[in-house]
């Protein structure tokens, strides 16, 4: 069906932006953050239709070397606006760049799912679940880490941004790459987000406890 | 070649991003070498990406390829960490200093002097012009600031003699890149794997001169 994408996208969008009025403050911003890389996926998808008919329809190439580059920086802008406007709290821009690439795999995921059904298994959805989804979460929230220097740093936020936009580009490339390979490789890619993933959430676990231990003693 | 070339400045690299993690990732160290040790990572990611490329049956010299961004990304985190951290702590615009502004101008020269003759002047391809003037223009800003600090006299803190080994290392780095991509145009394997061993050998010893460096500093 030629509207597909736009028939899921109504079907998702809509129900979340209804439920936003109900939902706790916190969470609200979380789920304003989830619809707006919902909203990115079906943005990127016309612009990389533009890029695969601009590129020949060379799809390897563009999705390991163009791809990655426009929806890093689709990805990004929101929280870039979000980090100027509102606020440059980096727990704040990372859980929400986070929650922009969640929505993102979600929507990419619904959307193969709904346009290959007879492709899909279990193992298809492990996959996209731990790998794929993960990855644009990391990627995305790499990018709000930096722009958390926003304010602070005028002089590294724009080079260090940047810096860190271009990291995730290659990250989200070399990832592509490797689960689109026929070899061996692809089970890399299958754990390259998961093992970047569980060391930065113990470390970040670790911080936290170690910051109550030194908040007790005062108390 | 080219295969073995990158694995040597990736697994270089990445050694050198982990120490530099583990060093400085922890509150209240430097942010200067927390800068150091990201552009080590994009360095990594960047020849990740091009090992992943050529192990999947891909080339380096025809089309763009994201591994490029890697040595812009490194390129913008040495200038961020000069320019944004270390700068403005020795450089106070001063009338005394201007000869020391004007000395390390001779980087940036330098620099396009190399692109006309090896790029633009040259048989190279359309892509590779472009891509050698990009990648002039960051190391152009990065060895500005690198020459910089190398010749700068050592006035109030005692910070740039200290930091003296790492800003020659960056500025050895910085010529090895610029002539990798050039022996890249021309497909010179042999010139590319001695610049590689090169970038490996400075990317390994980047991070312990820097803690060498910021332990003086302190003492």
């Amino acid at each position: 069906m030629e509207n597909m994408i736009y028939i899921l996208y109504i079907c998702m969008f809509v129900p979340l932006l209804l439920s936003l009025p109900l939902i706790h403050k916190t969470s609200r911003r979380i789920m304003v953050f989830l619809l707006i890389g919902i909203s990115a996926a079906l943005f990127i998808s016309e612009i990389n239709g533009l890029m695969l008919r601009l590129l020949g329809y060379n799809t390897p190439y563009v999705t390991t070397t163009v791809t990655p580059v426009t929806e890093e920086i689709i990805k990004a802008i929101p929280v870039l606006i979000y980090a100027f406007v509102v606020s440059d709290d980096p727990k704040k821009l990372v859980a929400s760049s986070f929650a922009v690439g969640i929505g993102f795999a979600l929507f990419e995921n619904t959307y193969i799912l709904v346009t290959s059904v007879d492709a899909v298994s279990i193992e298809w959805a492990i996959i996209r679940g731990f790998s794929t989804a993960l990855m644009h979460g990391i990627c995305t929230a790499t990018v709000g880490y930096g722009m958390s220097f926003v304010k602070k740093h005028k002089k590294l936020f724009y080079c260090g941004t940047f810096a860190l936009l271009l990291m995730s580009i290659i990250y989200h490339g070399i990832f592509n790459m490797l689960v689109q390979s026929d070899s061996w490789l692809k089970y890399l890619g299958f754990v390259l987000p998961l093992t970047t993933y569980i060391p930065v959430v113990y470390k970040l676990i670790k911080s936290v406890r170690n910051k109550k231990k030194e908040v007790q003693p005062l108390s | 070649m080219y295969l073995i070339a990158n694995i040597i400045v990736c697994v270089c690299a990445l050694a050198g991003f982990i120490y530099g993690g583990i060093r400085f990732f922890r509150p209240k160290k430097a942010l200067y070498a927390q800068m150091i040790t990201l552009s080590l990572g994009c360095i990594a990611f960047g020849r990740l990406f091009n090992v992943v490329r050529l192990l999947t049956g891909g080339n380096l010299t025809e089309h763009f390829q994201l591994g490029f961004l890697g040595l812009i990304g490194s390129l913008m985190f040495f200038f961020s960490a000069n320019y944004g951290t270390v700068d403005s702590l020795l450089d106070d615009r001063s009338k005394e200093f201007t000869k020391y502004r004007l000395i390390a101008l001779a980087a940036p020269v330098a620099a396009i002097l190399m692109y006309v003759g090896l790029f633009l002047l040259s048989e190279v391809s359309d892509l590779w012009k472009i891509m050698g003037a990009v990648l002039t223009v960051f190391v152009m800003v990065a060895s500005y600031f690198n020459l910089k600090h190398l010749i700068f006299p050592d006035v109030d803190f005692g910070v740039v003699k200290c930091l003296r080994p790492y800003n020659l290392l960056a500025l050895i780095y910085s010529v090895s890149i610029f002539v990798e991509s050039c022996a890249l145009s021309r497909n010179n394997e042999l010139l590319t794997f001695i610049c590689c061993c090169v970038t490996g050998l400075v990317t390994a010893a980047i991070i312990p001169t820097v803690v060498r460096g910021i332990a003086k500093w302190k003492t």
